[in-house]
């Protein structure tokens, strides 16, 4: 008789290996367990119109490679790798986007190295939320998402929406920690500025 | 940038932690920089819409069978 092991509990990596020997319900499983984090990412990478397309190229990809998963990252790191090139090969065929200086959103310093902006004007991006209504914040959020360098936008979508570990970012991206931190960092810096303006104070 | 990620050994960053304290605009330009990556995660954290779903699971049923 053969052991059965509750699925909903089981370890992404037991699912694998489950799913890769041909248990439907263990990759049915992984779907419910990630789909809706791949829909978002998809989202957050490309667009809502491409997000579709990106979620079923993901799953199957996933389904085609699951006997080459080695173990060699966790399984979710694996499994937004894929998610991560799916989106970026729908990206890629869209118009590539003109490189945006940076300089503008930097901080500004006076002579005395203090910062140039007032606080009212140095904080107004931390209040977006409460500054203008959701659905125009939904709106704005993305465009400004959607306006970063790609580079900058990948990494600050999964290290700071998806909430991985720079670690793991890394590795799904193929580049060295210190690539993504900093990458994350001018992204924030963009953003920032982003936020200012679409609140209209100058910052 | 190190000290906006926090990995800044402890005494460099307590020195720099007193002075943004201290300073208006600096505690104004970092608690904007914090916040920023919260708010658009907030407001672009969409749910996947049963019809997508839906579509995702025929195509995997005939993917399998």
């Amino acid at each position: 008789m053969t052991t059965v092991v509750p699925t909903a509990d089981s370890s992404d990596e037991t699912l694998a290996a489950r799913a890769a020997a041909g248990d439907d319900r263990a990759f049915e499983e992984i779907v419910a367990r990630y789909e809706r984090r791949v829909f978002r990412v998809a989202c957050r990478l490309t667009s809502e119109t491409d997000a579709p397309d990106v979620l079923q190229n993901t799953f199957l990809q996933v389904y085609r490679n699951l006997p080459s998963f080695r173990g060699e990252s966790r399984f979710a790191t694996w499994l937004y790798r894929i998610a991560t090139n799916a989106a970026l090969m729908v990206r890629r065929a869209r118009t590539r986007k003109p490189a945006e200086s940076l300089d503008a959103f930097m901080p500004r310093f006076d002579e005395h190295g203090m910062h140039a902006d007032l606080p009212a004007q140095l904080q107004v991006a931390s209040r977006a939320d409460e500054l203008i209504d959701r659905q125009a914040l939904v709106e704005k959020a993305r465009a400004a998402i959607a306006r970063l360098p790609d580079v900058y936008r990948d990494a600050f979508v999964l290290r700071d929406l998806e909430e991985m570990s720079t670690t793991d970012v890394a590795q799904v991206l193929g580049v060295e920690p210190a690539t993504v931190r900093q990458r994350v960092h001018r992204a924030r810096l963009l953003l920032r500025g982003y936020l200012s303006d679409l609140v209209g104070v100058k910052r | 940038m190190e000290y906006l990620e926090g990995v800044l050994p402890p005494e460099t960053n307590a020195a720099l932690e007193a002075h943004v304290a201290a300073c208006e605009r600096c505690t104004a330009f970092v608690a904007s920089y914090r916040e920023t990556p919260r708010i658009l995660r907030t407001a672009t954290a969409v749910e996947l819409p049963a019809d997508i779903q839906e579509s995702l699971h025929a195509f995997l049923r005939r993917l399998r069978s």
